[in-house]
């Protein structure tokens, strides 16, 4: 075998896995917190450049108005979520969200777009009471990513670049507590045995395990799929977002599926099927193109599977009754995207489709980003609960940078009076066989992504039906057995093929919490629809749980705790905040 | 390259055949094709200087909107998958599938096929190390952003508080059209000073330094002038515009180098820099 000789080890506080917005903000605060601890920021890709926080592009929902409150965006989050968001994870959200947008400001040098006044400008985004989405042009993300790595690379923080995490390492003797994570170098195919007192899920989730998605596509649900294997409890996994206006190039080609932003509806464009109608008149007339995400997909999705669709399965979004030179000025970024594609935004339709591009559900956490596994925190899109069951656009980058925030601030507090405990050399070597079990000979990923992407699309999609979910589990069981088997020939070094056979093992495995939970929740809500029980129960709202024991995924449903808010009461006052959510 | 072995893998019907040495690979399974083909050669290897560079001729199947990257992932998912490359968002954000295509640094992502002609040369970025095949190593870039200090250093007084900074602002106006960098690192490939003098800060560095000077939240000021005004940096821009010209974001780092150059001279940072660079700043 291998041997020894392709395995370095490390020690460090902090070990934070990703480097989108939940990763660069944990290691911002960590290191604030405390200077003299030790961060490690290990990226699946390049530093700042990896995941979709860099992606994202109409904003930041945040409450800066005077004539706004957190109140105010605490109930349309909670709307949005259709009632079975965490209230208090919602409510962190909402409430440190102003404190955090300020600090990309004034800390990390972020240049948000301005009013007149030279004050931050919000621009309107869909489901909210209030335009209240802070923005850079149309272009955000990368803001935000490229501000904070430059004040991490000031600080000195530790990155390893092109270093996925393979396994999370158990204690030695406390299996129960997370005391590391095994790496891969995919620029060497070394390993690298990182023994930390806290660790960090930041690897941004990402649906890509779908036929069309949004998302970077170097993501492959890694973190929770390494936290299920670990024993992680997971939530509402079902809840999986569309985004109903991924561009459509054609089939198959790699910028299927990026977005068109939401923006475009918040300023008043129109969607249209292949006959001109605009569509939404039939589904939502009152908020029309405005309505949020679920509803506006789903019904995109239905014009297309109805035969209302463009020859190649879309629908159009038009802008151009805004004006060319507005719709030039205010989305420069999408303008020249298009362009680029041969497409004139400005002057007339594009085509486009709902894509599959945030997962709602992920590892369950506490408002310190604590999972159920000591040692172990997650942010951003590796964890579940703050949107319920549909997230608004502009909670994402939200969500990211402000539990970032939080877990880099609960590990430094943990990592600087808690030991080092070593990690199970066992449980490294199981991980270290398993990854190298990947190369060799066998059957090729790409095609059992490909029927995994297709499953996922046409069997626990946009639209599902109990008696679907179940032939696309028996599916899923297939593709695992094979994916079990799939190897990658070639060397360590940078070898594509062999990341991504890791990478199915990893999104099969996850697809099956989806489908899973999927099947348990035999009602329709926010982006979970079935048509076989299409009514949203008003009775009892739950939340799914799954976690696994022994090989077994156990599911469960919890009532949902109306902490601050009942849906019944609305619109009752708040339930008065906790000081300590006060930031 | 060897001319005659490309003459001769030209003329044979398989795909993935390596122009040196003679053709090897298996061809995929054979049948007409039913879309139109081009060409790609791509280059393969290890770090420059390996004995086994070399450049592997894939013929791809076209269609319409299909981009470079489409055809890296065509390549690399069906043909050989040994081929290595970089790429994250594929939609122009990330800033990390650059290479050069025909001989010109450009995004894979937003590059059609279109328009290359019926053979496509795709080689790494001049000026970076190469890791493997088409994957570069970036760090000596993102070395040259930290040598210029890329990155707000916070007055006190600007962090309490988000800065008024108006639209209409000098301020906003300077750094509006500098400040949508995605890093990919094309200005640099195409610096031909990066080339001669592995030294000099190079466009993005600078361009990041440029904003910078003109942000009012930042407390550097004269100080970071100083450090980006000298012989590797600034002052050794010669004004050719390749990094203009093949920015695809339409950032003008030369605009930029110009401003700092300017504010250099107005301040009489140039004269002073000269004072402590003696013999060092050009012109001195």
């Amino acid at each position: 075998m291998w041997g020894n000789a392709l395995l370095r080890t490390m020690k460090t506080d902090i070990l934070i896995l990703g480097s989108g917005g939940a990763g660069l903000l944990a290691a911002l605060a960590a290191h604030t917190q405390n200077p003299a601890l030790d961060v490690t920021v290990a990226v699946k890709g390049l530093f700042g450049k990896s995941g979709c926080t860099r992606m994202v592009q109409g904003g930041y929902n945040v409450a800066l108005a005077e004539t706004d409150s957190v109140e105010n965006h605490f109930l349309d989050t909670l709307q949005g979520g259709a009632w079975i968001n965490d209230q208090e994870l919602a409510w962190t959200l909402v409430s440190r969200a102003p404190g955090c947008v300020e600090r990309l400001e004034t800390v990390c040098g972020c240049f948000f777009d301005r009013n007149e006044d030279g004050t931050i400008h919000q621009k309107a985004f869909a489901g909210q009471s209030f335009d209240r989405t802070v923005h850079k042009g149309d272009l955000t993300g990368i803001e935000i990513t490229n501000r904070v790595a430059e004040q991490l690379t000031r600080r000195g923080v530790d990155v390893l670049e092109e270093t996925r995490a393979v396994a999370l390492l158990p204690a030695r003797r406390e299996p129960e507590r997370i005391a590391g994570a095994l790496l891969l170098d995919i620029q060497s195919g070394e390993f690298i045995a990182v023994n930390a007192k806290c660790t960090l899920l930041a690897t941004g989730g990402g649906p890509t395990l779908y036929k069309i998605s949004a998302c970077a596509q170097e993501l492959a649900t890694d973190g929770m799929a390494i936290a299920w294997e670990a024993g992680a409890s997971f939530c509402d996994m079902e809840m999986v977002q569309f985004h109903p206006t991924g561009i459509l190039t054609g089939d198959g080609l790699q910028i299927t599926g990026t977005l068109l932003e939401e923006g475009l509806r918040g300023a008043g464009g129109h969607l249209k099927n292949a006959a001109g109608e605009r569509y939404m008149e039939r589904y939502d007339p009152e908020r029309m193109e405005r309505a949020t995400r679920d509803v506006v997909s789903r019904a995109g999705y239905t014009e297309i599977i109805e035969g209302r669709g463009t020859e190649r399965g879309g629908v159009f979004i038009d802008v151009s009754h805004l004006g060319k030179s507005f719709v030039r000025k205010n989305f420069k970024g999408m303008v020249e995207r298009c362009a680029d594609l041969g497409y004139d935004l400005a002057g007339g339709p594009v085509e486009v489709t709902p894509t599959a591009h945030y997962m709602m559900g992920g590892v369950k956490i506490d408002t310190a980003c604590r999972t159920n596994l000591p040692g172990l925190y997650a942010a951003g899109e590796d964890a579940g609960g703050t949107h319920g069951a549909n997230r608004l656009g502009g909670n994402g980058v939200a969500n990211a940078t402000v539990f970032g925030e939080i877990a880099g601030e609960a590990m430094a507090e943990e990592a600087a009076d808690s030991p080092l405990l070593p990690y199970d050399a066992e449980a490294l070597a199981n991980a270290e066989e398993k990854t190298l079990d990947a190369l060799g000979e066998g059957e090729s990923p790409y095609p059992i992504r490909a029927e995994l992407k297709d499953a996922m699309w046409n069997k626990v999609g946009l639209i599902r039906n109990g008696a679907e979910v179940q032939s696309g589990v028996r599916l899923l069981h297939d593709l695992k057995r094979r994916a079990a088997d799939a190897r990658a020939a070639g060397g360590r070094a940078y070898n594509l093929a062999w990341q991504h056979t890791l990478d199915v093992k990893n999104q099969v495995s996850v697809a099956e919490l989806i489908a899973y939970s999927a099947l348990e929740r035999d009602e329709s809500r926010g982006s979970h629809y079935r048509d076989d029980c299409p009514h949203t129960g008003d009775e009892d709202l739950y939340n799914v749980y799954i976690k696994k024991e022994g090989d077994a995924a156990v599911i469960e449903r919890k009532p949902v705790a109306f902490s601050r808010l009942n849906p019944k009461a609305e619109p009752a006052a708040l339930v008065e905040p906790d000081p300590n959510f006060i930031d | 390259m060897n001319e005659e072995a490309q003459q001769l893998s030209e003329g044979t019907p398989e795909s993935g055949a390596q122009e040196e040495p003679a053709p090897e690979k298996e061809a995929p399974e054979e049948k007409a094709p039913t879309r139109p083909t081009v060409r790609v050669r791509i280059r393969r290897g290890a770090a420059a200087g390996d004995p086994d560079e070399r450049f592997d001729v894939f013929q791809v199947e076209t269609g319409p909107r299909m981009t470079v990257l489409d055809a890296l992932v065509a390549v690399q998912s069906v043909q050989d998958a040994t081929l290595s490359f970089r790429y994250s968002c594929r939609v122009g954000m990330c800033g990390t599938c650059a290479l050069k295509v025909n001989g010109r640094p450009a995004w894979a992502c937003r590059t059609l096929l279109g328009g290359l002609g019926d053979e496509i040369t795709l080689e790494p970025l001049t000026n970076f190390p190469v890791l493997s095949d088409l994957a570069v190593d970036m760090s000596p870039f993102f070395e040259k952003m930290k040598r210029a200090r890329g990155w707000l250093e916070p007055t006190g007084l600007a962090e309490k508080a988000p800065a008024l900074i108006a639209p209409n602002s000098r301020e906003r106006k300077r750094i509006e059209p500098h400040i949508e960098c995605i890093t990919c690192g094309i200005c640099y490939a195409s610096c031909s000073i990066v080339g001669h003098d592995s030294d000099y800060l190079g466009p993005a560095a600078l361009n990041r330094a440029y904003t910078l000077v003109n942000d009012s939240r930042d407390a550097l000021g004269l100080e970071r002038l100083l450090e980006v005004c000298t012989e590797d940096g600034a002052w050794r821009c010669h004004s050719q515009y390749n990094c203009t010209e093949s920015c695809p974001k339409g950032i003008s780092p030369t605009g930029a180098i110009k401003g700092l150059k300017r504010r250099a001279v107005s301040g009489g940072v140039k004269r002073f820099a000269a004072s402590i660079f003696r013999g060092r700043a050009p012109g001195a």
